[in-house]
């Protein structure tokens, strides 16, 4: 037996990453980690480096320095496509639904890679179960639906490839409350019943803290603050910068 | 009466073959944004491959419908490697570079090959076998239609159905419609996107292959330069009805067929070519996005 790692609950750690666009550096040295089953959030200000973060982590940009580690493994030169198959799923901010494809092709575009069909199919009728809302459209072409059944139906996707880690770029973003309330009860749900890590970028800081167990603050390319998201909300200098005093 | 109708199905017959070419530009576009100018010449390639290939199958006894097919599936595969080999070499290396620098290899590799196949084979036209089966068609089809006719137009039209069933029912052609869609969210959901762009080659170089046997049948000679003319009215084609647009690259097709046949009809021959590409700066002017160009649905 080695002592290396002995039971390693540890999903995703970054450890000092740097990144850049040109010239621009977007990462200056970022650390965190996720393990299994937990929501984390990643919050902070527009181009605070979030979504490159992100990014980084599911290989669209690589990184200049540092190391990114997934499911106890360096992710260096692995190709994206790769690491979706390893379990590492990224819903983009925009949500990103194939427009001219319908929500049915759009949840199997999610489960490309597997090959186990009945589970497949299963996974899909849990989801359209968990989103009644897409059930209705299923036949429907995704650029058809409204902002809060594109969010529903990009995380569905992601789900369909079951994913040891889910990355959810600005879930929230230009949707009504009510609809926020909704996608969050069902990410927690997705998260105690199926024990999928989630890592949450948001900009809506009160809500992403009360959803996550912890939280990093990210301050222009570096992260400047952590904890439990419960200390988070009660501190001072973040309910300032980030919850409106 | 008799004359247009003659005129109709020329334009169909025309347009089918340049359907055929245009949707490998089409395709291809959809999916990398690049304009594949050495696809005409993987069309003449098969042509030339269905002449090697009808004369030694039909020496060894094949003829019919037998025959036809077995020369467009040889065919096929031929312009399947080539395709392929071109996608490898001419537009991988380039990929994130400039828009320009794939249009420049595009160029070079057309040229390559034009002049491969005139140094391989022969700067002279060479006679093309008969390949069209001696089938008797029903009268009504056969007053306004040669048999080669009916022929293209029933292969370009099955061609079509096929493609369309694997586009849209199968998981591979929904990969490519998700890829043409948005690149980057299919290699996010777990697609190879490099096999799919691969894929898209072969696609439209099978395609291309039918349409150079068909093109050879209907002609009955051919030589190294008709991929040129071919290409580019395919293209114009393509451009015609949005480039991008599967269905848009078919219906662009058709109608340059019909606008050709009719001015070749009905005022001049020597206008062919003319009313063609006038149709290409025109639509280039007033309808840059074509008659079934994406009307840019994004919804960000």
């Amino acid at each position: 037996m080695t002592s290396a790692e002995p039971l390693d609950k540890t999903v995703l750690e970054l450890k000092d990453v740097r990144a850049s666009y040109g010239n621009i550096e977007a990462l200056k040295g970022v650390s965190l980690t996720v393990q299994a089953g937990e929501i984390i959030a990643l919050l902070g200000a527009n181009g605070a480096g979030k979504s490159s973060a992100l990014k980084v982590t599911t290989g669209l940009l690589p990184p200049t320095g540092g190391s990114v580690r997934f499911s106890g493994r360096e992710t260096k030169g692995e190709r994206t496509e790769r690491l979706v198959k390893r379990g590492l799923v990224m819903v983009p901010e925009g949500r990103r639904i194939f427009p001219a494809l319908t929500v049915k092709e759009n949840l199997l575009m999610g489960a490309y890679f597997r090959k186990d069909k009945q589970e497949i199919r299963r996974d899909q009728e849990w989801l359209l179960d968990l989103f009644p809302a897409l059930a209705s459209r299923a036949g429907q072409d995704g650029g058809t639906l409204s902002g809060g059944e594109q969010q529903m139906l990009a995380i569905a996707r992601g789900l369909m490839g079951r994913p040891i880690l889910l990355l959810l770029d600005e879930p929230s973003l230009g949707l009504a409350p009510k609809i926020i309330r909704g996608i969050f009860q069902t990410i927690g749900e997705i998260n105690r019943t199926r024990g999928t890590a989630i890592l949450l970028v948001e900009q809506n800081a009160r809500l992403a803290l009360t959803a996550s167990a912890r939280a990093y603050i990210m301050t222009t390319g570096r992260i400047t603050a952590e904890g439990p998201s419960k200390e988070l909300l009660e501190n001072e200098e973040v309910k300032k910068a980030y919850l409106g005093g | 009466m008799d004359f247009f109708l003659d005129l109709l199905v020329g334009g169909l017959t025309k347009g089918s073959i340049y359907a055929l070419i245009a949707l490998g530009y089409t395709m291809v576009y959809g999916i990398i944004a690049v304009i594949n100018f050495a696809h005409g010449e993987i069309y003449m390639i098969s042509a030339f491959t269905a002449l090697i290939f009808g004369s030694i199958l039909s020496s060894v006894g094949l003829a019919g419908w037998g025959l036809l097919f077995a020369v467009i599936a040889v065919s096929a595969l031929y312009a399947a490697m080539y395709g392929w080999t071109v996608e490898k070499i001419a537009y991988k290396p380039l990929r994130g570079s400039s828009r320009l620098a794939p249009l420049i290899s595009a160029i070079g590799m057309s040229l390559f090959l034009q002049n491969f196949v005139l140094l391989a084979q022969t700067p002279n036209y060479l006679p093309f076998p008969a390949l069209v089966p001696d089938v008797p068609f029903p009268a009504i089809l056969t007053r306004h239609a040669s048999d080669t006719q009916i022929v293209i137009i029933l292969v370009t039209a099955a061609s079509m159905a096929l493609l369309t069933l694997f586009i849209k029912k199968t998981r591979m052609g929904t990969a490519m419609r998700a890829v043409s869609q948005d690149l980057e969210m299919a290699r996010l959901s777990g697609v190879d996107t490099d096999k799919i762009i691969s894929f898209t080659f072969i696609t439209g170089s099978v395609l291309a292959a039918v349409g150079g046997v068909l093109i050879g049948c209907g002609m009955r000679q051919i030589d190294f330069y008709i991929g040129f003319l071919a290409g580019m009215k395919a293209f114009t084609a393509a451009v015609l009805g949005g480039i991008g647009s599967v269905p848009g690259a078919v219906i662009g097709a058709l109608i340059l067929g019909f606008a050709e046949s009719f001015a070749a009809g009905y005022i001049s021959s020597s206008y062919e070519d003319v009313v063609a590409f006038a149709f290409l700066i025109l639509i280039l002017i007033f309808k840059p996005d074509g008659v079934m160009g994406a009307a840019t649905t994004h919804k960000v």
